[in-house]
């Protein structure tokens, strides 16, 4: 049995992420806003989600359990899928602004996806209903409008506090969709890559509204690529115009590259079609791969750390760093191996070069992990706050919360493994 | 609910709401232009995407024939080896299957003498072909002069008749049908002799040998792939 190493790799990364992470807001002592502390927890949910899916379908689809691997795999993605739109809810401003608001959207959102787990069970997996690519539409439009409003707030361009938070909605539009925004110029050009990215063929509804939430995250992309040629024009240069424009610039590049193709395997792209060249196939794996396996779980790290969803003290200070370590160390890894299984030398002098890149870099994860932690990003409360409604929440709302993740991904894990038991059609449940 | 609370404070607050503006205005265009692709400019292409296409495959069969005959004494064994070399075919040919007819008489001429004791066998093994398939005959033996006949099938699922198959690719369906594998190598048909004595053969002399006559048949076949038109 085959197994997908860089899948593999995303999946203990994005389960490591999650799991510590989860393990820090609960020890955290230092009082952090109702709706960065939500967002921490959904955010190491979302983690432990594709954690699970990103494992599970490293094994592939050619084994015995073809039927566990997609339904699990499908199952914990459409969990995914509602914590994003429930985090994009909240973080990094709350559109649901009361106790009241905040329990009815949490209850939308857990209905709209166990009606969404329903339809996969008792219809199909490819039903319109089961798709999960309005949750891209839902949570773009918010993260691109929060960015729009907070980038471009007159008198405050130079407000560090009132731009982190357009930095933050930027970060994680891209932790999401930043995998689609490499072949952002296939959607202008009507590219076969594009139209035809993981398109099931067999439902056009579902393959159209699949698409669609593609071509919004290319548009919020885009949205967001000429925002900041703007602020580039005007002076306005963050760190975070460097990151849009890396994914931007790849994306013109894979243009370059892929042209022509049409085919393309699972994941949104992240996977070489069958009638990709090897080169096709290298170059979709050094960019839409990494950034589906590792960069997501190494963005929310940042996100987490940087912005103060997580609190650094004394108390956590270990796990913290452990943690962080283990992600950097792990992912720079793989790259590094990546880069190896390209690079047509020997494994003596790849080794050499590893071996001079370590001496040189000792030290760094740690040098990294104390720019993380250090100076976390404020919110602008003080200048904006009527933005960021305080709240105030019982410590039993926050363990619900995990309780009810926990239990949910339990359910739907659980239900995977009876439908492997029936020997369930995912495709259509007349063959029952 | 106070103002504040409200979706629409957050809309219009600082920018009276042009940002927002601005944003669904800029999805709107961009999902009409998404839609108008999607569902009218590629929509056939899309369709047909995943539509599996349909193959015929025909084959065209042909036998070589030859035939061999050993002279083997009493309580021997002989071998008789096949080949591609040896038939003097095409290093490429795809072989299906092998066929021996393995015949004798009593030769001995003497009266009453009764026949022979055969018995006959192929090694699986020196030939790369279907050992595991149900219908091999592999070894046999008489003392009745009757023929026997052993049959080898070469190529894996071959039954030489066209067929229809849908999906995977032409190509896909002409790598599994010319594997010049099967076939290669040399198969080797073992034929033992055990002569029964005759009443008169204290007279006459012994009965020592006996003459096995062997035809081989080869079934060689070609392959056409065609794409139906969907």
């Amino acid at each position: 049995m085959a197994v997908d190493g860089l899948l593999a790799v995303g999946g203990i990364l994005s389960l490591a992420l999650g799991a510590s992470g989860l393990i820090l807001t609960r020890n955290q002592k230092q009082e952090v806003i109702w709706n960065k502390r939500f967002a921490a927890q959904i955010l190491c949910w979302i983690f432990i989600c594709k954690g699970i899916a990103n494992g599970v379908r490293s094994v592939g689809y050619e084994g015995e359990s073809w039927r566990f691997v997609l339904y699990s795999g499908h199952f914990t993605d459409q969990v995914f899928a509602g914590a994003i739109v429930l985090l994009a809810l909240i973080f990094p401003v709350p559109l649901l602004r009361t106790k009241k608001q905040f329990k009815i959207g949490a209850l939308l959102v857990l209905t709209y996806t166990l009606i969404s787990i329903g339809a996969a069970i008792f219809i199909s997996v490819t039903t319109p209903l089961a798709g999960l690519a309005d949750a891209y539409i839902v949570c773009g439009f918010i993260w691109a409008s929060v960015y729009l409003k907070f980038r471009f707030m007159s008198n405050y361009e130079d407000h560090k506090e009132v731009q982190g938070v357009s930095d933050v909605a930027i970060l994680l539009l891209i932790m999401v969709t930043g995998h689609i925004l490499f072949r952002w110029v296939g959607f202008l050009t009507r590219s076969d890559y594009f139209y035809f990215m993981d398109v099931y063929g067999g439902n056009m509804t579902s393959d159209y509204l699949w698409s669609m939430g593609l071509a919004a995250a290319a548009i919020f992309g885009i949205v967001i690529l000429f925002g900041e040629i703007y602020q580039v024009i005007q002076g306005n240069v963050r760190g975070t115009s460097y990151v849009i424009f890396t994914y931007m610039t790849i994306g013109i590049v894979s243009h370059i590259v892929l042209a022509g193709t049409g085919l393309s395997g699972s994941g949104g792209g992240t996977d070489a079609g069958a009638g990709y060249t090897k080169w096709q196939s290298i170059w979709t794996e050094i960019t839409s791969s990494v950034h589906f396996t590792m960069m997501r779980p190494i963005l929310g790290l940042y996100i987490l750390f940087h912005y103060g969803l997580v609190k650094i003290s004394e108390d956590n200070e270990q796990v913290g760093k452990t943690m962080a370590i283990v992600l950097i160390v792990v992912a720079t890894s793989a790259l590094l191996e990546i880069i190896q299984s390209l690079i047509p030398l020997t494994e003596m002098l790849s080794a050499g070069i590893l071996g001079i890149a370590i001496a040189f870099g000792i030290g760094w994860e740690e040098r990294s992990f104390q720019s993380l932690i250090s100076n976390p990003l404020r919110f602008p409360i003080r200048v904006k706050g009527l933005y960021f409604p305080e709240l105030d929440f019982e410590k039993s709302a926050y363990f619900t919360l995990d309780k009810g993740m926990a239990i949910l991904i339990g359910f739907v894990v659980l239900m995977a493994f009876i439908l492997e038991l029936s020997s369930a059609d995912p495709f259509t449940m007349n063959s029952w | 609910m106070s103002d504040e609370e409200g979706i629409l404070f957050l809309i219009k607050e600082d920018d009276s709401g042009r940002s927002f503006a601005l944003l669904s205005f800029a999805l709107v265009v961009g999902l009409a232009f998404h839609a108008y692709t999607f569902n009218i400019t590629k929509a056939n292409d899309i369709a047909n995407k995943y539509a599996l296409d349909t193959y015929s495959i025909d084959f065209e069969h042909y036998d070589v024939q030859g035939s061999d005959s050993l002279l083997i004494a009493s309580g021997e064994t002989d071998v008789l080896q096949l080949s591609r070399d040896i038939m003097g075919v095409e290093e490429g040919s795809l072989m299906a299957q092998i066929a021996f007819d393995i015949s004798y008489s009593e030769s001995s001429g003497q009266i009453g003498d009764p026949c022979d004791e055969v018995h006959v066998s192929i090694a699986p093994n020196g030939m790369v072909a279907d050992w595991q398939n149900e219908d091999n005959v592999l070894s046999d033996s008489n003392d009745n002069c009757d023929p026997m006949t052993l049959l080898v099938y070469v190529y894996p699922e071959y039954v030489g008749e066209s067929s229809e198959v849908v999906g995977s690719s032409a190509n896909y369906w002409n790598d599994l049908w010319t594997n010049e594998t099967y076939g290669s190598g040399t198969i080797e048909l073992e034929i033992s002799v055990e002569t029964n004595e005759g009443p008169t053969s204290f007279a006459t002399g012994g009965d020592d040998n006996e003459e096995i006559t062997v035809q081989w048949t080869v079934s060689f076949f070609e392959v056409e792939i065609t794409t139906l038109p969907l």
